[in-house]
């Protein structure tokens, strides 16, 4: 038998890791179809936690709404970066450019400064301190399972992720917009020949993975009950070292990729101190770019 | 005869070197047409011109009537216009059945919003027309295979289809027999007659003679990005400057 103490800490750290994973999946999609990291995407995550504490702070909608706004505002928010960030350095369509290192570290610069810029304007805003949430919409109310204590958060957190993934699985597979998402990751040029809009692609691929970022942000929020602008940044490092553990461009790596951090950045914290937690993630992406430079999941590489 | 295909002063120069010069020339509906030329020629650059990957410096391209210069790619390919590549750009890591729904896919047109709340029958057409295509090149059992697993010939094919699914009015061959053998490249000429007999109008661009000679009903020969022949192959074959330009002289 499992000792409590144990099981408690797999269970918190399953959590964490679903976490992990729905924003791991924004960075995958988008580097997926444009083969560039997305440095805004932690920034995402807040600006989701935020539209969520205001819509509460001024209309106390039940939860569900307050997800669905923070789902919205993320949505919203991946088309303005995709718009202002990414778009300008798309001028040119041909080949050598799409690949062009310049091209990619461009993208890299701008979305950095977008994150920035993002972060600083929230600091205005809200100041740079915790905001405290409603009690009321906290999901940290414990529930108690034979030995272990989980809070309804836990639940929440699994089911809600367990259903966008499927959902995003669903959409990759069966859906049109899923067809041209696979086509453009798999070959921009060869989908663009084949009448596929890609600028459109690529905008619908940055919604979908924004929309989960901050969909994340809010969760986290109400998790711990603390928001605040630079909160995206952690989860963001986590989440691009699962991106990496699974082979940069696979979603199912990326999420088993996510969940492995999450656990074990859970347990760690039973040996050694929590300040100390996050070195695990620094060490994975360590190892994995020194044993595993494909990825873990990299010998077959299956994008998206 | 109307033409679908009209080149009118088509020019691109890349600083000072004009990889196509001036070449004005039509395809006809229904004909196989072909455009050759040595390496070097210009014929890629004048390819890209066509199907929008390229801007020209001067002149434009009319497809069925229509001035097409200036727009991208996929709205070319919308028009019913669709090709394929020399070095294959199949999608290597979805399945041959879904390489070819996105072609089907591009042919209906519909952006990813509308597809995303649009109706399911636009599933089935995509289905339906990709079975189709994948019977007609003879992969039918390679549906749920993944496409980077096919040998290179049947890539070919696989490419091919996808360009069909599109329902094209017509259809681009960009050297299509490169890196197939002698018994290989009867088989695709075989294939390609068959197209055109259904009343496909189709461009074969190609670097080797024998297969364009083969089967097109009309060449255009480019030599240093220049338009030197545009006739029946009997008498492109003869042209002493298809001759020259084939055998030496303007070769890079």
């Amino acid at each position: 038998m499992l000792d409590p103490y144990i099981l408690q800490q797999l269970a918190i750290g399953l959590s964490l890791g679903m976490i992990y994973a729905l924003m791991a999946i924004g960075f995958t999609l988008i580097f997926g179809v444009l083969n560039v990291v997305n440095f805004a995407h932690g920034e995402i995550y807040t600006i989701g936690a935020f539209a969520g504490l205001m819509v509460i702070s001024v209309f106390g909608p039940p939860l569900l709404v307050v997800l669905f706004i923070a789902l919205a505002t993320g949505a919203l928010a991946g088309f303005g970066l995709e718009r202002l960030a990414f778009r300008p350095f798309r001028r040119f369509s041909d080949e050598a450019s799409l690949k062009s290192r310049a091209m990619r570290e461009a993208t890299l610069m701008s979305s950095l400064a977008m994150s920035i810029i993002a972060r600083e304007a929230m600091e205005m805003i809200f100041g740079s301190q915790f905001q405290s949430v409603d009690l009321a919409y906290l999901i940290n109310k414990p529930i108690g399972i034979g030995p272990i204590t989980i809070v309804n958060g836990d639940l929440i957190i699994f089911g809600i992720t367990v259903v966008m993934l499927g959902g995003l699985q669903w959409l990759l597979k069966k859906s049109p917009v899923g067809l041209s998402i696979r086509a453009v990751s798999n070959n921009a040029l060869g989908a663009k020949y084949c009448g596929i809009n890609t600028d459109r692609t690529i905008i619908i691929t940055f919604v979908i993975g924004s929309a989960m970022g901050a969909l994340a942000g809010i969760l986290v929020g109400l998790y711990y009950g603390a928001i605040f602008p630079s909160m995206g940044f952690t989860p963001g490092i986590k989440a691009f070292v699962a991106m990496v553990m699974g082979g940069l461009s696979s979603i199912p790596g990326a999420v088993i990729s996510a969940i492995i951090l999450g656990l074990s950045e859970s347990l760690s914290t039973s040996f050694m101190s929590s300040v100390w937690s996050d070195m695990v993630a620094y060490a994975f992406l360590l190892l994995t770019l020194i044993f595993f430079p494909q990825g873990l999941f990299g010998a077959r590489r299956e994008r998206v | 005869m109307t033409a679908i295909l009209e080149l009118d002063g088509l020019t691109r120069a890349f600083g000072g070197l004009k990889a196509v010069d001036n070449v004005t020339t039509r395809v006809d509906h229904g004909e196989l047409f072909g455009l050759i030329g040595p390496n070097g020629a210009g014929k890629t650059t004048l390819f890209n011109l066509i199907s929008g990957f390229t801007p020209p410096s001067s002149g434009e391209v009319r497809f069925k009537g229509e001035k097409i210069t200036g727009l991208s790619a996929h709205q070319i390919a919308h028009k019913g216009m669709s090709r394929t590549f020399q070095n294959l750009r199949v999608f290597p890591n979805m399945t041959v059945f879904d390489n070819i729904s996105v072609g089907a896919l591009g042919m209906l047109g519909v952006g990813p919003f509308s597809s995303l709340f649009g109706r399911s029958s636009h599933a089935k057409e995509i289905s339906e027309r990709s079975w189709e295509m994948l019977e007609k090149v003879g992969l039918a059992d390679h549906a749920d295979d993944l496409a980077a697993n096919l040998s290179y010939g049947k890539r070919k094919y696989l490419e091919i289809a996808r360009a069909l699914a599109m329902k094209p009015d017509l259809l681009i061959l960009d050297e299509p027999a490169a890196g197939m053998n002698d018994s290989e490249t009867t088989e695709l000429a075989r294939f390609i007659t068959g197209l055109n007999k259904e009343g496909l109008t189709i461009m074969l661009v190609e670097h080797d003679m024998g297969l364009v000679m083969g089967i097109c009903e009309r060449l255009v020969v480019l030599a240093s990005g220049r338009k030197i022949a545009d006739d029946v192959p009997a008498v492109v074959r003869q042209d002493p400057g298809v001759l020259a330009a084939y055998l030496g002289g303007d070769e890079e």
